[in-house]
């Protein structure tokens, strides 16, 4: 009997997946605390006696208890933690708002709306923050203001330009469309019935709307502010950028510092705490909704929804709604260009612009000689490797996901089945700069006959794949759960072999189902920059990371040229992607 | 529960097994250089298979050969003598990268461990990271031009070329101001100066810790320094070692404003509007960007007491299995430029940047670096003491 199983396809592949999985996901982590409990060459700066490869608790004490402990732990997770809460409530009040408008209510060009609410997440999530700087910079980093300072020649007081509120704000612009479409999922499920009980009890609209919708969707709210929250735990190039003029640091900037400056042990210990928060967080969403609600495809549902009449607010709200996305997508956009068009940094007057960071042909004094970013090779390049970054991780992502997807459907019920999926499911609770870290701690040497993969494309990818795993494990498995059994069984009867099954029918039918998983995962690897900041060199550097690195060195308008890229790229991107699926999935 | 107990203790279990293969331990060699490493240093003609003369067109044709040379710079300026080189020597293409140096550090030997080469030439400041944490270990290996050595002083080739000095010093905003604002370093630890010092940040260019650790070496002339402006002695606060320290603590408490690149310091000074513009700490080779941008209107502060600035050598090595070995001293060769400065050397050839030939005369309008008021820093020092230097601003950084 156990041979039999163990012969079945589905099997096999549990268990090659498995042990895939283990390499990419699991292994990993197991090195990152290793690594935090040893001691490294680099450490010969930091104290004596330093054995290489030896155990220690050195790192673990320099960072808990210690002078340091306040300024690289204690504060930096504070920071973390209430920025991530901020940003959810007010992402979640705009989502939610916005879901209830679109799916709910009579409003005008819902459609379209439904459509164009998607986009600000779709750009990076720190090109929201660097149109903010460009917007609000006040005098204290740069004697050059912003714009806002530029017209109206008021300087913004530090705690609107830095810090706490610029954070939140626009990471907050960049996250509701995620909540927007966790909700709007949730109220289009909602049976209208149920409403139009109270109405013909004679229940007043707002009493219907307190009392029986808000209810409905407690859960929903509670796993969409859950998962936003562990997703804004993670983002690091919002607080880089408009935390550092006012010394304001959370745990990703500060893993991030200490891996470039030769300490990685303290930037493992600082990803294990954030790990740790993030998962235990995740396991709570997953015993209030359940697994298989935690990623949210829109189909439409069958049944109707009675809309609410908005009457007198109608025009009001789509007024509001418009506003809110010529801010959150258009102006960071506008922003942006016309920075790209100043030929002395931060100097916005018409009458010095300029194509020069375009299609300059470098040598200039400008810009230390380099060529505008059409022109220039290396910025060509690094569009070349995004783009082949995207595609490799989206097409071998989407695969992997089927394989997962019969595996853990076939299997259903069976332990095995259930690591799978489970393993599987684990990236997501990494947030992305932890993620590059363990990668970076473990592929740095060679495993076995395994070469070192650092500075290799093929490492970059990896990390990418492995990170969107939950997302194309979960389409795969949703799109099998549609494809019924009897399918197979019939080529089976019919005498073809288990390959030529799986070939001729499983596969086209489920490429359908993953196409929108292919695509996000495009996106979504397009516009990243934590994950795969810490593993890329020269040779595999990306639009994101050279816009990182530009800003970083004061080179503004390049680093805004190629984020202006970037969300051409991605914008394209989305928007085809609505022409090819009605589909709307995160 | 205990579902979920069993499997992560099979997954700890699966591990523990695997680990062993995993773990990829650390061995250092020492002093002593790998089998690889003196094969490779043999063929490219480096460490003590050095050749004493200069053949510079045997080195142009082996260089043809290899067809490209990986530079990491820290300078941004590298694009300018790439271009130089490569109208120079045709048929050799220069792929430059600016790079901070801690991160060239950092990319160097994670390149080492993977054994996936692709930096030649390393172009940074910091000596003394480069090396104790690359040299030591035969990860990266000094190239003294032969026809050079004797025009070089002894002490910028130890073992490293130096290439310039590189001096940062303090700066004003001259659009409403004709002279400096301050005169002492300590007048910056006044109220006055509250939110309005800007300099670059330590933990990102390691050049600005050497500075702050050399303030920290030359703490008695800190501390002499603060009885001439205070006219009491100095009070150390609670936990502070010495008059260095105390400058930078109370440069924090004033609430210092840190900020990513000295260009960024450069900007902030020098495009500040307004009656009460900040001054700043950057490097004084920025004052080549008024050329660019006549916004800018900043001026070095020649006479801050006790010194006008800190320098900082830098220094260019050829790394461990460098892939195009002929290629990278004809590189090097040519940035160090003739006995007029040079094309290869041009873009340093600017106030600010000090060079380090015997023979090259100071740029126009610079005096010579032995004139000028400045501590020079240290690489011994730094290496002893730059840790704990770092980890004190570290933890008063709030």
């Amino acid at each position: 009997m156990f041979r039999a199983t163990i012969r079945k396809p589905h099997v096999i592949i549990s268990y090659i997946l498995l042990f895939i999985l283990l390499f990419i996901v699991v292994i990993p982590f197991f090195r990152m605390v290793w690594d935090s409990f040893i001691w490294h060459f680099t450490d010969i700066r930091l104290a004596r006696g330093v054995n290489p490869g030896a155990f220690t608790v050195f790192h673990w004490k320099r960072i808990f208890h210690s002078k340091l402990t306040r300024n690289v732990l204690i504060e930096p997770l504070f920071h973390s933690i209430s920025t991530a809460l901020g940003i959810s409530i007010l992402a979640m009040t705009i989502g939610g708002m916005l879901a209830w408008l679109v799916t709910r209510t009579d409003l005008p060009f819902r459609k379209t709306i439904g459509t164009l609410a998607i986009l600000p997440y779709v750009i990076p999530s720190y090109i929201h923050a660097l149109a903010w700087l460009t917007l609000f910079k006040n005098d204290r980093i740069g004697g050059a203001a912003g714009l806002f300072q530029f017209l109206t020649g008021v300087s913004p007081p530090n705690w609107i330009s830095y810090g706490f509120l610029p954070i939140v704000f626009s990471m907050s612009l960049h996250y509701f469309p995620y909540t927007y479409l966790l909700l709007s999922a949730a109220l289009t499920s909602i049976d209208s019935r149920l409403e139009e009980s109270g109405e013909i009890l004679g229940a007043r609209r707002s009493y219907i709307l307190r009392r029986i919708t808000f209810p409905l969707v407690i859960p929903a709210l509670l796993s969409s502010f859950i998962l936003t929250f562990s997703r804004a735990l993670g983002i690091f190039g919002a607080p880089y950028f408009l935390g550092s003029p006012v010394r304001y640091f959370t745990l990703s900037t500060q893993i991030y510092s200490n891996i470039t400056n030769r300490v990685p042990a303290a930037g493992y210990i600082l990803a294990l705490v954030l790990i740790a928060i993030s998962s235990t967080i995740i396991y709570f969403n997953q015993k209030i909704i359940g697994t298989r609600k935690s990623f949210v495809t829109i189909a439409g549902k069958g049944f109707r929804t009675q809309l609410t009449p908005l009457g007198k607010v109608r025009y009001p709200a789509l007024v509001l709604i418009i506003l809110l996305l010529i801010i959150a997508v258009l102006t960071p956009i506008i922003l942006l260009v016309w920075q790209t068009l100043t030929l002395y940094p931060d100097d916005y007057s018409l009458k010095h612009l300029t194509l020069l960071y375009w299609i300059g042909r470098g040598g200039t004094e400008f810009a230390e000689g380099e060529a505008g970013i059409l022109r220039n090779g290396a910025i060509l390049k690094a569009t070349w490797n995004s783009i082949k970054l995207a595609l490799t991780a989206s097409i071998l992502s989407g695969f992997f996901g089927i394989f997962i997807g019969y595996a853990v459907v076939k299997g259903r019920g069976t332990k095995l089945s259930k690591l799978v999926e489970q393993t599987s499911f684990l990236p997501y609770l990494v947030p992305g700069i932890a993620f590059g870290a363990l990668y970076l701690s473990l592929f740095t040497n060679r495993i076995g006959p395994i070469p070192a993969l650092y500075g290799t494309f093929f490492l970059v990818a990896l990390v990418c794949i492995a990170k969107n795993l939950p997302f194309t494990g979960r389409a795969g498995i949703t799109s099998m759960l549609q494809i019924g059994s009897e399918l197979e069984e019939a080529s089976e009867i019919a005498g073809a072999r288990w390959g030529r099954g799986f070939l001729k029918i499983i596969l086209p039918l489920s490429i359908n189902g993953a196409i929108s998983g292919f695509i996000l995962v495009f996106i979504t690897v397009m516009r990243e920059l934590s994950l795969i900041l810490l593993l890329v060199t020269p040779e595999t550097r990306t639009l994101t990371t050279m816009t990182f690195r530009y800003q970083e060195q004061g080179y503004t308008q390049f680093s805004s040229a190629i984020s202006v890229m970037i969300i051409v790229i991605v914008v394209i991107g989305e928007l085809a992607t609505r022409r090819l699926t009605r589909k709307s999935a995160i | 529960m205990r579902k979920f107990f069993t499997l992560v203790l099979a997954l700890l279990l699966l591990t523990c097994l695997l680990m062993p293969a995993v773990a990829g331990g650390q061995k250092e060699s020492g002093k002593k250089l790998s089998p690889e490493t003196e094969a490779w240093l043999k063929a490219a003609k480096l460490g003590k298979y050095a050749e004493d003369t200069f053949d510079e067109a045997a080195l142009y044709e082996a260089a043809k050969k290899e067809g490209e040379v990986n530079i990491y710079s820290y300078s941004s300026r590298v694009f300018k003598f790439a271009k130089t080189f490569m109208a120079k020597y045709p048929g050799i293409k220069v792929n430059g990268f600016d790079i901070d140096s801690g991160e060239i550090v950092t990319k160097v030997l994670a390149e080492q461990q993977a054994k996936n080469y692709v930096a030649d030439v390393i172009f940074l400041k910091d000596p003394a990271t480069v090396v104790h944490e690359l040299y030591d270990r035969g990860m990266a290996f000094p190239y003294v031009p032969p026809d050079l050595k004797d025009k070089i002083p002894p002490e910028y080739r130890n073992p490293f070329v130096g290439h310039h000095a590189s001096v940062d010093t303090f700066i004003y905003n001259t659009s409403k101001q004709s002279s400096p604002p301050i005169k002492s370093m300590w007048d910056l630890t006044k109220p006055e100066w509250r939110g309005r010092f800007i300099v670059a940040d330590p933990q990102k260019l390691p050049e600005f810790l050497e500075v702050f650790t050399t303030i920290v070496q030359h703490s008695k002339e800190m501390e002499a320094e603060y009885e001439k402006v205070f006219g009491e002695k100095l009070k150390l606060s609670k936990g502070v070692e010495n008059a260095g320290y105390e400058w930078l603590y109370r440069i924090l408490k004033n609430d210092v404003v840190v900020v990513g690149s000295s260009n960024d310091v450069a900007k902030a000074v020098g495009l500040a509007s307004g009656d009460n513009p900040p001054v700043g700490f950057t490097s004084f080779s920025r004052l080549r960007d008024k050329k660019k941008n006549p916004n800018l209107k900043f001026q070095v502060m020649f006479d801050t007491t006790p010194v006008m600035g800190v320098a900082t050598e830098v220094i260019i090595g050829i790394v461990n299995q460098a892939k195009h070995p002929n290629a990278a001293k004809l590189l090097i060769h040519w940035m160090l430029g003739d006995e007029k400065g040079g094309r290869g050397y041009a873009p340093y050839y600017v106030l600010g940047d000090f060079p380090l030939r015997k023979d090259v005369a100071p740029p126009p309008g610079a005096k010579k670096i032995t004139d000028m008021n400045i501590w020079a820093s240290d690489p011994k020092y730094v290496w002893e003491n730059g840790q704990k230097v770092l980890e004190f601003w570290v933890s008063n950084l709030k």
